[in-house]
């Protein structure tokens, strides 16, 4: 059972660095590592990292949306969905990671933190068996 | 036909509106044994069912800060780190029906006697909080177990909880087994829960219950002992969802968990597993409410809220007769009295291995018919008299008359109480047989003549005492004329058996 978690160092860093610029960063950094290294959690590094990285995102209002569909999305697809991830989330800024996966058939699939709203064909189907399933 | 089925299927998917929900979804960060920690799922519930791609359920256990600690129901080898793991909202439920009803079926309600998928109606939630104190009645109706001990001496009411403890082979499945072959006809649905049991012990059983026409109003529910820990884990919070569903039609329920120490040992698995703090004997803290949550939806309810009851039956199998460690400490303090069940009196040829004197119903007389309560009164003062001078009489061999009479009493009536395996006996019956005791009518019948005279008693007088037969089963206790009746039957029987 550890006492302070990844997410408490995490927070501590960034509620540290927050106000800092320049040389003071570079020795805050430096600082960090040492800190690190002395209570021996180099070894949590990449877990503390993805959660410094899940905070800053937090704290600046831009989130990640991983988009998965069929083919290639065109830019008029992407600027919607960009507008409307910006209003359901209220962030302000938003950065689509594509991913191609032929598995869904068609249709799109999105991704964002824990949330996944499924557009796809193969979900739809996936429903309708159930659906079937349940009435007949 | 093909028809019909196409037009169906037309209309089904005229009808289908997909719903667009947002869904939480997680990811397998490792699989061990039966359990995924699963990071993601925010915003989960405590016990809230998951479901894997490959279509097997989970439950939440262990929420933390980062991850979730899941227990998987089913096969969990097909289950990979990076899997999607959905969240739905909903806490685990089984689905019930009528159609139930004579049925085999596993921890979740799957059917696994290849008898075909039951028609689902309704699900029920596997952890419910037990019925509250306004909603409840006192216990006031007896259940016939058909077991001569049980009935008579620590009699079992309707909405009780009696735990039936002993050691190995000493004959605990099959008091319960009795108890359920006793049911027919009594308007009482039973469900025997089944935990960590050899297959060919279920097997077994069911054929036997099959067999005496049982299964019309029985249900199993079985996790075996092939089967993860989290099966074993549910089985019984399935069981008494399945015994709550016939309770809130206003029936009667028997439920028999069999048997609550190794749900007691999947649960300090699990739990091991997920990383609690082990306590006494490994067991983690909760597992006292573990039972006490499972044993208090046990009930019988008002007809203001519908009526019915769930009377349950937990068994606990003790190591060496050693009835003070810890699971059978709690669960005998949460249950309204036990059934003790000894290696000693089953090798003595005393069966069912009831030892009477320190088994007990803290319901007591009030699950009693009043004909049973007044020759049971007499009975259970012979049977501690005989106890007490038993041990005394060993010493000495000049005895009074009267303590000579009162230990020819006592073993008549420790015979009395020796009742074969799948044969029980109608409450008539054992009035019939105590009555003759108490009163003395079978005080010079040899002890090893006594079966015997029994069974014949039983026959001579269903025929020559029809008047007390009656009382007895419709008033529940026999008038002056009835008891007359009766005396002369027993005692003309009696001349006869002595010739």
């Amino acid at each position: 059972m550890t006492v302070i978690s990844n997410n408490d160092i995490a927070r501590a860093i960034y509620s540290g660095a927050k106000e800092k610029h320049g040389h003071e960063l570079s020795l805050y950094q430096k600082n960090v590592v040492n800190f690190l290294f002395r209570k021996r959690l180099l070894s949590k590094a990449p877990e503390i990292l993805s959660q410094l990285r899940k905070i800053i995102n937090k704290e600046e209002g831009r989130i990640i949306a991983k988009v998965s569909s069929v083919e290639k999305l065109s830019h008029k697809i992407k600027e919607d969905l960009t507008h409307s991830l910006k209003k359901r989330y209220s962030a302000k800024e938003v950065i689509l990671e594509e991913k191609l996966d032929e598995k869904l058939i068609g249709g799109i699939k999105l991704e964002v933190n824990n949330e996944v709203i499924d557009l796809s064909v193969k979900n739809k189907i996936g429903k309708l068996q159930e659906h079937l399933e349940r009435n007949i | 036909m093909s028809n019909n089925i196409i037009e169906n299927l037309r209309k089904e998917i005229d009808n289908f509106s997909l719903q667009l929900k947002v869904e939480k979804v997680g990811q397998v960060m490792e699989v061990f044994d039966g359990i995924a920690k699963v990071s993601g799922l925010s915003d989960i519930k405590s016990s809230e069912m998951v479901t894997f791609p490959g279509g097997e359920t989970g439950v939440a256990l262990n929420l933390e800060e980062d991850a979730v600690g899941v227990i998987i129901l089913g096969d969990f080898s097909k289950i990979k780190e990076g899997d999607e793991v959905k969240a739905t909202g909903r806490i685990l439920e089984i689905p019930v029906s009528d159609s139930i009803l004579g049925r085999v079926v596993n921890a979740i309600g799957a059917p696994i006697d290849g008898k075909g998928a039951i028609k689902a109606g309704k699900t029920y939630p596997i952890e419910k909080v037990a019925p509250g104190v306004v909603t409840r009645q006192s216990v006031s109706e007896p259940v016939a177990t058909g077991i001569k001990a049980i009935d008579a001496i620590i009699p079992v009411g309707r909405g009780q909880r009696e735990l039936i403890i002993g050691d190995r082979q000493t004959g605990k499945t099959a008091l319960a087994i009795d108890a359920i072959l006793n049911q027919k006809g009594q308007n009482m649905i039973c469900v025997y829960v089944s935990i960590g049991q050899k297959d060919s012990k279920l097997r077994k059983l069911g054929a036997r219950l099959e067999a005496g026409g049982a299964m019309d109003y029985t249900v199993i529910v079985s996790a075996g002992a092939s089967e993860a820990a989290s099966m074993s884990y549910i089985a019984p919070y399935a069981g008494v969802s399945i015994a709550e569903y016939f309770m809130d039609q206003g029936k009667d329920v028997l439920i028999i968990y069999d048997d609550l120490s190794k749900h007691a040992v999947a649960y300090r698995e699990i739990s091991l597993l997920l990383r609690r703090p082990p306590g006494r004997e490994a067991y983690p803290g909760d597992v006292f409410y573990l039972h006490s949550r499972l044993l208090e939806r046990a009930c019988r309810r008002n007809a203001k809220y519908g009526g019915g009851s769930i009377t349950a039956f937990p068994i606990i199998e003790t190591q060496a007769g050693d009835i003070s460690a810890y699971i059978p400490t709690n669960v005998i303090s949460i249950t309204d009295g036990q059934i003790f069940l000894e290696t000693d009196l089953f090798y003595k040829g005393i069966r069912p291995a009831v030892n009477v004197g320190s088994s007990v119903s803290r319901v007591g007389s009030s699950a009693q018919i009043k004909a049973m309560k007044k020759v049971a009164g007499t009975l259970k003062l012979d049977l501690a008299q005989f106890r007490e001078l038993e041990a005394f009489s060993q010493f000495g061999s000049d005895l009074d008359e009267s303590t000579k009479k009162q230990l020819e009493r006592g073993k008549r009536s420790v015979e009395m109480l020796k009742q074969l395996q799948y044969a029980p006996v109608k409450t008539e019956h054992q009035v019939v047989t105590f009555y003759a005791l108490t009163k003395g009518f079978m005080d010079d019948v040899p002890v090893e003549k006594i079966k015997e005279f029994e069974s014949g008693l039983i026959d001579y007088t269903e025929t020559h005492a029809k008047t007390f037969y009656k009382e007895v089963k419709e008033s529940k206790m026999w008038t002056d004329k009835g008891e007359e009746q009766l005396k002369k039957a027993i005692a003309d029987f009696k001349t006869s058996f002595v010739k």
